[in-house]
């Protein structure tokens, strides 16, 4: 058995089981080491919990890096309110593809992280967020989760212990601003999906009021391995602000694509050029977005030094995100790869945050302006400008997110905006 | 935990380089409020919840790492807050070039041009020139139901319609729809606003002229209209509202903010009924009765006329019929001099009520009541003696037949037979149309509407409010409480004829305890409630 | 389905370096079929059942479909949060979400229609209309975009015979462009009804659509 493109430099650790059809039943996530970690945290008590995560370093995978022990600290530690976990399995970031692969490989990994979670900040219930395309992946996931309730993991009483811990699925109906945390608790609640002002944050109102947490997928999923090995363990791998390992979901021009499980601070073109076996057809590099479609795009010179991890990635005037590098070699359009994306984040826009509202659609508009071949330099300056009126001026990011390429993209590749306006001649054919 | 004493106390901090001191638990934007300084806002509205959402609240915080909504973002001790710095000022101008990007810009055909949100912070803080080359997008406009229109193109997408509805109305008949530069509000199909009593509040809130009123609808510019603090007539709520009058008719009555009473709200009854108001066939000149026929007459004469048969019939057995549309000012003059003549016998008014009352459910204060008429309360306090059914007729026994002083304020007496006051040694009837029940009369002298003239009302919490005159009277009519004060001056000869209606009310304290230490300075524009009903706990209904 | 290596177009990445039937990829010997009450409570308010044939004048709900609405209900705090689950129900059986269906969800939670007209018109996947039995969703975004996703689209869209968003004539097929599917680094990723199919190229396209027409002629009435 094995799963596509596996290289020796990976440390797997999430994605041991990837491509293993064994490691999707309840037994045989037990053979390969599973629910040690939920039996283990039951025993050390709540507190000792947070402090192993907190020891760990381990920061949130979703996109903000936020420590998640520390995530789980702020939660109030009266048990007289509901508190809620949710994992946010809304995973929609364009070039990211870790979460589905974690629960539709290794179900369980991710149920026993919500249960460690779930127990560490004292929640009785977890929702777990799916997005609804994830038909299959929803199904597999229930099934592990029937599994999980009839051998005790989950309910009332888990392992003897005492503590109630219920599970429910909950499927989204397609909006990638769910994937928002806020955003998310709105749609949990049966409202349209929109972000909400903070504060009061989640753990002091969450979802229905109550205090919560929401953690990503693939954060979770970490959380059953340090639950079992302990904070130091996961700390072999990383660097010291960076620790551990984090899936890279490499897309776009490369002739290996696919989630790679690397230690933080991997250099990036080392990923490209040997884990991933170069740029296709010995093509050159000529952009990365490393760390999904939200971050600043990096031109090929800025990858030649740069390691990924949060603080790597920020020094080279991008950011880590979800670790969703996408790959675009000479033959790529940058105009209108950037024109895709802008369209994305209009058509999911919320429409709460008037610059997001009218910015995100206005600026697609431009773009596709310039596309079709009738641009004008003054274009620029004015996507330029309301890329930045649409920055940090928001309830939550998602302007922000079309900024970040939309200027990062001007200061790197003016020369491919200018040859559409000037000439009319379109760079790159992808 | 000083944060906590903070928030029960006070707390001082710096908005534009002056320094502030405001409750604790205050936000940014109210605290700027305070010292006069106008935060932009469209989301924002003191009655309802805040998403901060239309980000044009932005303001500098020092030490924060990016600007705050001013309209979520708490006061605290020390902060040092900039509404005017250049990166406020950009964001602004920024936000405001976003709300251009779809807007149709129509403000020549558009209703709420010169009271509209968008226009004045454009105008004030807006680029000079749109940017947008790309075309607009268009929704064109949408029956909503009831008074209500929308017109998708100019709304800033504030929400605050919706949220009315669903946190004030209770009744969540809009929502977005959509989302992203595609979101409207809307309704749901064809389901729309009809029905629901007290949607009209959603025009007010309107920060621009997305929603307007179709009965409003291309009537008036908003620099045209006089408005005029008054209170609403339609039921014993006693709003506190707004009346918009251009040549001199009314065009439109709005609530004014008054949280004892209405919040920032009213119902769509009180805010359509006041057509009555602009009526044409007015009663214009004082009428008396010659050998047969009624007849103009000048004030003075028949003033004189009055006052010569009064103190011969001085003594006499007196009926009086009062109206609860009437202010205390001109009741409690009638119930005064009916004293001074003789006997009363009779001191009655009818008033309609309707079946049931309709409160609005988020503000459980305001009640659309029973009473449909606005001093009914007052009515009670000043010793008339509620009679008739629910339609404001019968009850008037057989006063018809009185053959004492008769005299009629207000009351049409729709119901009467021709022979009624035929009988009566004087009848005046004070009116503002002209009425069957006049044709027995000796006078027929004209007053004015509420609308005409100042005054106040007791509502039905027992609280006593002014309104102010809003329209000019028709003719030579006059307020009641002036032609009889007059007449009551005369009689008692003592005081001058009250001159003003302050006057009139200072003396209601003479014959009428209930309104004693009262003045028109100490009720102000919120009113008060009355003292003594205060202290016997009196409030609501009317017996 | 059967044992034998599954070719593509199927699923991701199938390079032939290993040896994966397409049941062990999508998981289908375990997850198996869903009892038709949904199982437990726990996951019933996810299950994907997908029906080939649906009824917009189905009731909301009756037998099976009432137990999976109730377990619904059990597992939240507040009756509105059970409007996503109920709206996905509701479309398993009709296809799609019409007016009078939001109308009648609304009444079954005590929600204002209008609340629910809100959220059914925020999300994607609540079909405003009657789509065709195999809604085809081309990812176009990025990383689908720079692999050839356009030519993808435009290939399916040619041998459907129909225009974006339309349905066929024969009533089988709805092609949308989708946006991101998380399916990156397989692309083209195409979602078809419940299953993705990733790696698809423009020539392989008429091979999925005769897969399709195959699956329908053989009267299979549910995918996972």
């Amino acid at each position: 058995m094995a799963y596509p493109y596996r290289h020796e430099k990976e440390v797997r650790i999430l994605s041991e089981g990837f491509g293993d059809p064994g490691a999707r039943t309840l037994p045989g996530w037990r053979e390969r080491g599973g629910y040690k970690g939920l039996a283990r945290v039951l025993e050390i008590g709540r507190d000792k919990t947070i402090d192993e995560v907190k020891a760990s370093g381990l920061r949130g995978r979703g996109g903000a890096g936020f420590p998640t022990g520390l995530k789980w600290s702020f939660m109030p530690k009266d048990a007289r309110r509901p508190h809620y976990l949710l994992c946010n399995a809304d995973e929609s970031e364009p070039g990211t593809f870790k979460d589905r692969e974690i629960i539709r490989w290794t179900p369980h990994q991710l149920i026993e992280g919500c249960l460690v979670g779930a127990y560490a900040i004292g929640a009785e219930h977890c929702y777990i967020y799916l997005r609804g395309e994830f038909f299959e992946t929803t199904a597999i996931l229930a099934r592990a989760v029937e599994e999980a309730y009839e051998a005790g993991l989950a309910g009332r009483d888990i392992l003897g212990s005492g503590a109630d811990i219920d599970i429910t699925l909950h499927v989204g109906a397609g909006a990638y601003i769910c994937g928002e945390e806020t955003g998310l608790m709105s749609s949990l609640e049966g409202r349209r999906g929109e972000p909400r002002v903070k504060p009061p944050f989640p753990a002091a109102a969450g979802a229905f009021g109550m205090p919560t947490t929401i953690n990503n997928v693939e954060t979770l999923a970490a959380v059953a391995h340090i639950a079992r090995h302990g904070g130091e363990w996961y700390r072999q791998w990383g660097t010291k602000r960076s620790p551990g390992t984090k899936l890279f979901c490499v897309s776009g021009h490369v002739n290996k694509p696919g989630n790679y499980e690397l230690p933080l601070g991997f250099p990036l073109m080392e990923l490209i050029e040997d884990v991933c076996g170069g740029v296709r057809g010995g093509n050159a590099l000529k952009a990365v977005i490393p760390g999904g479609s939200s971050v600043p795009i990096m031109s090929a010179g800025d990858c030649k030094t740069c390691t990924l991890d949060y603080e790597g990635l920020e020094a080279c005037g991008s950011m880590l995100g979800c670790a969703s590098v996408i790959v675009m070699d000479e033959t790529a359009d940058i105009v209108k790869q950037v024109w895709r994306m802008a369209h994305f984040y209009a058509h999911e826009s919320c429409g709460q945050c008037t610059p997001c509202r009218e910015g995100t659609a206005w600026a697609t508009r431009i773009l596709r302006r310039i596309e079709d071949g009738r641009g004008t330099e003054e274009d620029l300056d004015t996507l330029l400008q309301i890329s930045d009126q649409m920055t940090g001026t928001t309830i939550c990011v998602l302007s922000d997110s079309l900024a970040a390429p939309v200027i990062s993209s001007i200061r790197k590749f003016r020369d491919d905006y200018l040859a559409l306006i000037r000439r009319g001649e379109r760079v790159g054919t992808a | 935990m000083p944060d906590n004493r903070q928030d029960a106390e006070t707390v001082t901090l710096t908005i534009d380089g002056q320094e502030v001191t405001v409750p604790g638990g205050t936000s940014l934007l109210r605290a700027a409020e305070s010292l006069g300084t106008l935060v932009p806002h469209y989301c924002y509205h003191p009655g309802l919840s805040a998403p901060a959402q239309c980000r044009i609240c932005l303001v500098e915080v020092e030490g924060a790492p990016k600007l705050q909504p001013a309209c979520v973002t708490m006061a605290r001790d020390g902060q040092v807050v900039r509404t005017d710095s250049s990166e406020a000022v950009k964001m602004r101008k920024g936000v405001l070039e976003f709300y251009l990007v779809n807007h149709p810009l129509d403000c020549p055909i558009c209703d709420m041009s010169g009271e509209c949100k968008l226009q004045d912070y454009v105008f004030v803080e807006g680029r000079e020139r749109g940017r947008g080359r790309e075309p607009k997008r268009v929704f064109g406009r949408d029956d909503f139901g009831g008074d209500v229109l929308y017109y998708g193109d100019r709304c800033v997408m504030c929400t605050r319609c919706v949220r009315f509805m669903d946190e004030v109305a209770r009744d969540s008949r809009l929502t977005v729809v959509e989302r992203g530069s595609r979101a409207v509000i809307d309704t749901f199909f064809e389901r729309g606003l009809e029905g629901a009593s007290f949607a009209g509040n959603v025009v007010d809130i309107c920060p621009v002229g997305a929603l307007v009123s179709k009965d409003f609808l291309h009537k008036a510019r908003a620099w045209d209209l006089d408005h005029t603090p008054s209170v609403c007539s339609s039921c014993s709520q006693g709003c506190n509202i707004e009346v918009h009058v251009r040549d001199n008719l009314v065009q439109r009555l709005k609530p004014r903010e008054n949280q004892e009473v209405n919040g920032h709200w009213m119902c769509d009854y009180g805010r359509g009924n006041f057509e009555w108001l602009n009526r044409p066939d007015r009663l214009e000149t004082p009428l008396a009765r010659g050998k047969s026929k009624l007849r103009p007459a000048e004030w003075t004469e028949v003033l004189e006329d009055v006052f010569a048969r009064l103190v011969k019939l001085q003594g006499r057995d007196v009926g009086v019929v009062g109206s609860a549309f009437w202010s205390n000012e001109g009741l409690g003059t009638l119930a005064s001099l009916a004293r001074s003549v003789g006997t009363v016998s009779y001191c009655v008014f009818r008033s309609p009520r309707a079946d049931d009352e309709d409160p609005l459910p988020g503000f459980p204060r305001l009640i659309r009541r029973r009473d449909l008429a606005p001093n009914v309360e007052g009515a009670a306090l000043l010793g008339f003696q509620r009679t008739g059914d629910d339609d404001g007729f019968g009850g008037l026994g057989d006063l018809a037949k009185h053959d004492g002083v008769l005299v009629v304020l207000g009351d049409e007496l729709g119901d009467q037979g021709e022979d009624f006051g035929a009988e009566a040694r004087l009848f005046v009837y004070l009116g503002t149309t002209d009425s069957p029940a006049a044709r027995n009369a000796h006078f027929v002298l004209p007053v004015t509407t509420f609308a005409e003239q100042e005054g106040s009302f007791v509502n039905a919490q027992g609280r006593v409010q002014r309104f102010q005159t809003a329209l000019r009277a028709p003719g030579v009519a006059r307020p009641a409480w002036m032609i009889l004060g007059a007449l009551l001056a005369a009689l008692r000869k003592e005081a001058p004829a009250p001159r003003r209606a302050e006057d009139a009310f200072s003396a209601l304290a003479q014959d009428h305890p209930a309104f004693s230490g009262l003045s028109y300075a100490d009720l102000g524009s919120a009113g008060v409630e009355m003292p003594s009903l205060a202290e016997m706990g009196t409030t609501g209904e009317s017996p | 389905m059967n044992g034998a290596p599954f070719r593509n177009p199927g699923w991701a990445g199938n390079t032939g370096e290993f040896e994966l039937n397409e049941a062990d990829v999508r998981g289908m010997d375990y997850a198996g079929e869903r009892p038709l009450d949904g199982g437990h409570p726990a996951v019933s308010p996810s299950v994907p059942y997908l029906l080939t044939e649906k009824d917009p004048s189905a009731p909301l709900f009756e037998g099976p479909y009432r137990e999976r609405f109730q377990k619904i209900r059990s597992r939240y705090p507040t009756t509105q949060a059970a409007l996503l689950p109920v709206l996905n129900l509701a479309q398993e059986l009709r296809g799609h979400i019409s007016p009078r269906t939001m109308d009648e969800v609304a009444g079954l939670l005590g929600l204002s229609p209008a609340h629910v007209r809100g959220v059914v018109s925020f999300y994607t996947m609540y079909n405003k209309r009657p789509i065709g039995r195999f809604l085809i969703q081309v990812c176009t975004n990025i990383s689908c975009n720079l692999c050839g996703a356009e030519e993808v689209l435009a290939a399916f869209l040619e041998h459907t015979h129909t225009e974006l968003g339309e349905t066929s004539a024969d009533g089988n097929f709805t092609v949308v462009e989708a946006e991101c599917l998380a399916a990156c680094g397989f692309p083209t990723c195409v979602q078809i009804n419940s299953r993705y199919f990733e790696d698809v190229k423009a020539k392989e396209v008429p091979d999925v659509l005769a897969r399709l027409k195959g699956e329908l002629d053989d009267g299979a009435s549910r995918h996972l």
